[in-house]
């Protein structure tokens, strides 16, 4: 089974009533570890709820959804965020940084999560923070940093438990272009390094360049579906 | 999460809220500290009264009897007494007369605060009214039986008559009868002009001499302890009943201990109103925290969202809201501690005049109270922070 795998997968608000609407409307979607895949819309196409759905944030109304083997569809809130936890990693457009935590607290706070005791989380959190770059930044405050270092640390913050998904929501989107040019290439670094599942939403289609496989959404269904090469974008 | 790190998180919160973690822990800082002020007052006023009884002697039973035709009951009494065994501490005839005391040129008619009681007690008298002997000698079984002229004076008179000279071995007049000063007693209530150390104690077999009467008609009689005092007031009733011919005499028997559990539940029902009073303004202050706790919650939604996307379960967001409740809570208990404990000395410096320290456990019980209020008007806020779904907290702003 591949890492991810969703069945006809329906999120309807307002079912059955006038104002219903189908943000999702049956999606087949299957993903397999190490991809890089960009999923590209309108803004309204529905590719943040798939986001939401894809990253157990959300419950879908139907249909099944396989993460890494275990059936997310159907779980509790607690489930949910234990999944969220060990297998996906979020990058968000506005970081969702604590404002109130430095640097190396933000990265910790999803391994404090775990359970993993004070000294190992620190050494992790830190070796995170080195590998985007920002070793020498551990005791900054997110108001103390510039945009691409906030969206930096969120980065460390998502691979810091090692998770086997990135889920990244337009992460460029608050930045200028070199800067986030910089957080792509951190992505694609990781894509090589470590060989981490990338799903990266965004309405941008220079960003969507960045990945190995493009999936356009419209009107709550998948349009296109294919390799990076056989679209122009 | 760790509940170390919960409680890292809260402080940080609350640093980071000063002036209104400040606010909020008002409501607890006052309550708290009136709590401690109004009760500690309140129980302080009650020791020092039972302070004063128990200077005074306590578990003092003051019998009156008397049968018009002459017979003296003083010696049946105490071998009554005598006979209820370890239930009495002693026993006394305790008759009060007046006259002033004279050495030399100095009167104790010419006192500010008024002359001294002259009481006429036998040798368990200051057993009975607890003085002790600070210089010369008590009365003796051989000053009773032969009538000796002698007096024991109370700190205060010898004071007043001898200044720092020793009294004992000098001749006083009493009502014109010369007296040798054999003892002093010690000061029972040193602090106090009008005090139970102006007197002086002479045999009471000099009843005749200064009074003109044969019979001892008032007597002291001390129980053993505050449980014995009932119990012994009850018995001498009945043995004075036997005794005493109600058609041709009376007799009383009246036990101080009365007074005493009189305004000790005056007392009591003070410090509850007093307490019942400030615990309203605690309560106040906790729903004052409940408000701010909500505020808190809705302010803190996104942090919320981010914290469950990341991974936090409900019982974790459940415990770090109320953690931090419960530790602006405490650390309102704290504060109000130790206002608490500043205005209970300042209150009883004021109010008693004498330093009032407020008890140890009502000051846990204090702090653990604000705790639990912390916790208990926590508890709805804190689950509705816990229920937020993420995909609701993060669109937040």
């Amino acid at each position: 089974m591949n890492l991810i795998e969703m069945e006809q997968i329906y999120k309807i608000y307002h079912e059955g009533l006038e104002n219903e609407v189908r943000a999702l409307n049956g999606i087949d979607l299957s993903i397999g570890r190490g991809e890089f895949v960009a999923i590209i819309g309108a803004s309204g196409s529905g590719k943040s709820t798939l986001m939401n759905v894809l990253g157990c944030l959300d419950l879908p109304s139907r249909g099944t959804y396989h993460l890494n083997g275990k059936l997310a569809s159907s779980m509790t809130d607690d489930e949910l965020s234990h999944i969220r936890n060990v297998e996906i990693g979020f990058i968000f457009q506005g970081y969702n940084l604590i404002p109130a935590l430095d640097a190396l607290e933000n990265v910790e706070l999803p391994l404090i999560y775990q359970g993993i005791g004070a000294e190992q989380r620190a050494r992790t959190a830190r070796e995170a923070l080195e590998r985007v770059g920002l070793g020498e930044r551990v005791h900054n405050y997110p108001s103390q940093m510039s945009g691409g270092q906030q969206q930096r640390v969120a980065i460390a913050r998502a691979i810091s438990t090692g998770a086997p998904i990135l889920m990244a929501d337009e992460p460029t989107g608050a930045l200028d272009s070199k800067t986030g040019e910089q957080v792509l290439d951190t992505l694609h670094q990781l894509h090589r390094e470590q060989g981490t599942t990338i799903l990266l939403i965004t309405h941008d289609n220079k960003v969507a360049a960045a990945a190995e496989r493009v999936i356009r959404i419209a009107d709550g269904r998948i349009v296109v579906d294919c390799p990076r090469e056989e679209i122009a974008l | 999460m760790n509940l170390k790190q919960s409680f890292r998180m809260a402080f940080k919160s609350i640093r980071s809220n000063r002036v209104r973690s400040l606010l909020t822990m008002l409501g607890i800082i006052i309550g708290v500290a009136a709590v401690i002020i109004m009760v500690s007052v309140v129980r302080g006023s009650n020791r020092h009264i039972k302070e004063y009884y128990e200077r005074m002697g306590n578990n003092r039973i003051t019998v009156s009897a008397e049968q018009w035709g002459g017979m003296d009951i003083s010696q049946s009494l105490y071998d009554y007494c005598l006979s209820l065994g370890p239930l009495v501490y002693g026993v006394t005839p305790d008759i009060t007369t007046e006259g002033p005391i004279i050495y030399r040129d100095k009167s104790t008619g010419d006192m500010e605060n008024g002359s001294p009681s002259i009481k006429l007690g036998s040798v368990q008298y200051s057993l009975c009214n607890n003085f002790q002997i600070a210089r010369g000698r008590d009365l003796c079984q051989m000053d009773i039986q032969s009538s000796q002229q002698v007096i024991i004076l109370g700190a205060r008179t010898a004071q007043y008559l001898f200044n720092y000279q020793n009294p004992v071995g000098k001749t006083v007049l009493l009502r014109g009868h010369p007296f040798e000063v054999v003892g002093v007693y010690q000061a029972k209530d040193p602090d106090s002009e009008y005090s139970m150390d102006n007197m002086a104690v002479v045999p009471y077999t000099l009843n005749r001499l200064l009074n003109r009467r044969d019979t001892v008609d008032s007597f002291t009689v001390r129980a053993s302890s505050s449980e014995t005092t009932a119990e012994v007031s009850s018995r001498v009733s009945g043995f004075l009943k036997g005794q005493i011919d109600t058609e041709r005499g009376y007799f009383s028997v009246y036990s101080e201990n009365q007074d005493m559990k009189a305004s000790d539940d005056q007392n009591r029902m003070m410090s509850m109103v007093l307490g019942g009073i400030a615990s309203i303004s605690l309560l106040v202050g906790g729903i004052g925290i409940m408000n701010i706790m909500l505020v808190t919650v809705t302010e803190r939604t996104r942090e919320i969202g981010i914290r469950k996307a990341i991974g936090a379960k409900r019982k974790s967001i459940l415990a770090q809201f109320l953690i931090e409740a419960s530790v602006v809570c405490g650390v309102g208990g704290l504060l109000g501690i130790a206002i608490g404990v500043a205005g209970t000395l300042v209150a009883g410096q004021l109010i008693l005049r004498a330093v009032v320290l407020p008890d140890l456990p009502m000051s846990a019980g204090a702090f653990l109270f604000s705790v639990a209020m912390g916790v208990g008007f926590g508890i709805y806020p804190a689950a509705k922070a816990s229920k937020l779904q993420p995909v609701v907290a993060l669109r937040a702003d």
